[in-house]
C-alpha cells in the first residue's frame, strides 16, 4: 500500500502508522518505510537511530533488508512491525533535492525491487509507504511500487482540486487499485445533516476513487498524535476505531 | 480497452502478414525511463515499461506473463520502447534480453 496526498498534513504518517500496528497487533506482519524523504518523521516516532537509512539503500551503500528495525518487541506485538527510515539531516535532504533524472530511474527500479525482497524474505503481509505530498519523484516511485494507493485528504475544496488531478494523472494512468480516507473532518460535519456524507459522496463522484474511511477531527492527536500509537495504547479512541473500520475495508479491496 | 483494442489489432495484422501500424507516440527520444516519462507513455507502453522496471530485466515472453499479452504484442511493444531510447536490450544466446539501464 502507498498512502499519498494533494496537500501536506493531512495525516497521512498518523494513518500510515496506526494501520500498521493495528495489523501487526492482529498478528500479520508488517513493514513500514517512510518514503517521505523530504520531511522524514518515522525516526521521530519511533526514536530510531539506524544505522542504514532507506536514502543509504537508493544509493547503493546497503540493501534494503539492513535498513529495516523491528519494533514488534518494544510494542509487544504478535505479528513482526519492521520499519525503514529515512534520513532527516539536512545534508541529506540536500542530497535528495539535488539528484537528476537518472538517478531517478534508479530509484524507481530499486523502489520496486525492495519491495520485492522484503516480501520474500521478510514474508511481510502488509508493506506501507508513507509518502511526500504532491507529484514529488519519491511518492510516485512509491505509487509504482504500490498495489493499493490510498488519498489522504481533508475535507476542503482545495484538496479537492488537487486530489481530482492527482487522480487523473497518477494513479488512473498507474492503474492502482485506489481509494479516499477523508481525514480531520470537523466534528460539527460528521454530526448528523452535517454535510460529511454530502461530501463524502461527492469526492467519490469527482476524484472517481471510493470512500474508504472518514476520520473525525481531533485536537488531541495534534498535540500528542506525534508521541503515541493510538492503535496500541488507546484501543478504545475514536481514531482506533476509524483505523480499524479502514484496516479491515483495505483488508477486502 | 483502447490499449486491448489496440492489442487485438496488432495481433490481427500479425496473423494476416500485414505490417504493424504503430500507435502514434508523442514522447521525445532519449529520456530517462523514470516516473515522469513513464507517466507520460501511452498505456500499453507504460504496462511494459512497469512490468520491465520490477523485473529488472527479462525477455518478451517473461514480460508477457507479467502483462498477460501474447509475446509477440509485448516483443512489438518492447521493441518501440527500444526504438524511443527508454529500453535497452542485449542478446544472451538466442534469447533477446530487455532492461532499463540505470
Amino acid at each position: 500500500m502507498a498512502f499519498h496526498s494533494y496537500k501536506g498534513g493531512t495525516g497521512k504518517t498518523s494513518i500510515v502508522v496506526n494501520l500498521g500496528a493495528l495489523y501487526a497487533k492482529q498478528g500479520a506482519n508488517v513493514c513500514l518505510l517512510d518514503y517521505d524523504f523530504r520531511a522524514p518523521s518515522l525516526n521521530v516516532l519511533f526514536k530510531a537511530k539506524p544505522e542504514h537509512w532507506l536514502n543509504d539503500y537508493l544509493e547503493g551503500n546497503c540493501e534494503i533488508v539492513d535498513t529495516l528495525i523491528d519494533q514488534s518487541q518494544r510494542f509487544h506485538l504478535p505479528g513482526k512491525l519492521w520499519v525503514g527510515f529515512s534520513n532527516p539531516s539536512l545534508e541529506a535532504l540536500k542530497d535528495i533535492m539535488s539528484k537528476d533524472r537518472k538517478w531517478e530511474v534508479k530509484a524507481l527500479t530499486k523502489t520496486l525491487a525492495g519491495k520485492k525482497k522484503i516480501i520474500d524474505e521478510k514474508k511481510v503481509d502488509y508493506l506501507i509507504f508513507d509518502t511526500s505530498p504532491g507529484a514529488q519523484y519519491s511518492s510516485i516511485n512509491a505509487l509504482a511500487g504500490a498495489d493499493l494507493v490510498s488519498l489522504v485528504m481533508k475535507a476542503d475544496e482545495f484538496d479537492l482540486e488537487g486530489t481530482k488531478e492527482l487522480s487523473k494523472g497518477v494513479y488512473d494512468a498507474l492503474g492502482r487499485k485506489s481509494g479516499v480516507v477523508l481525514n480531520k473532518i470537523p466534528l460539527e460535519q460528521i454530526a448528523a445533516g452535517g454535510g460529511a456524507e454530502k461530501f463524502g459522496k461527492q469526492v467519490e463522484s469527482d476524484v472517481g476513487l471510493p470512500l474508504v474511511g472518514m476520520i473525525p477531527c481531533m485536537c488531541e492527536l495534534m498535540a500528542i498524535g506525534g508521541k503515541l500509537i493510538y492503535a496500541i495504547e488507546k484501543p478504545e479512541h475514536a481514531f482506533t476505531k476509524s483505523i480499524a473500520e479502514i484496516a479491515e475495508k483495505f483488508k477486502k479491496m | 480497452m483502447v490499449a486491448k483494442k489496440l492489442d487485438r489489432l496488432i495481433e490481427v495484422q500479425r496473423s494476416a502478414g500485414g505490417s504493424v501500424v504503430r500507435p502514434s507516440v508523442f514522447v521525445p527520444e532519449n529520456l530517462p525511463l523514470d516516473v515522469t516519462t513513464l507517466l507520460g507513455l501511452p498505456d500499453h507502453l507504460r504496462k511494459s515499461a512497469l512490468a520491465l522496471a520490477t523485473l529488472g530485466e527479462g525477455t518478451a515472453t517473461d514480460l508477457s506473463k507479467d502483462t498477460g499479452r501474447v509475446r509477440a504484442v509485448e516483443s512489438d511493444y518492447l521493441n518501440q520502447l527500444v526504438s524511443m531510447g527508454l529500453v535497452k536490450k542485449k542478446r544472451k544466446g538466442r534469447d533477446v534480453y530487455f532492461y532499463i539501464e540505470t
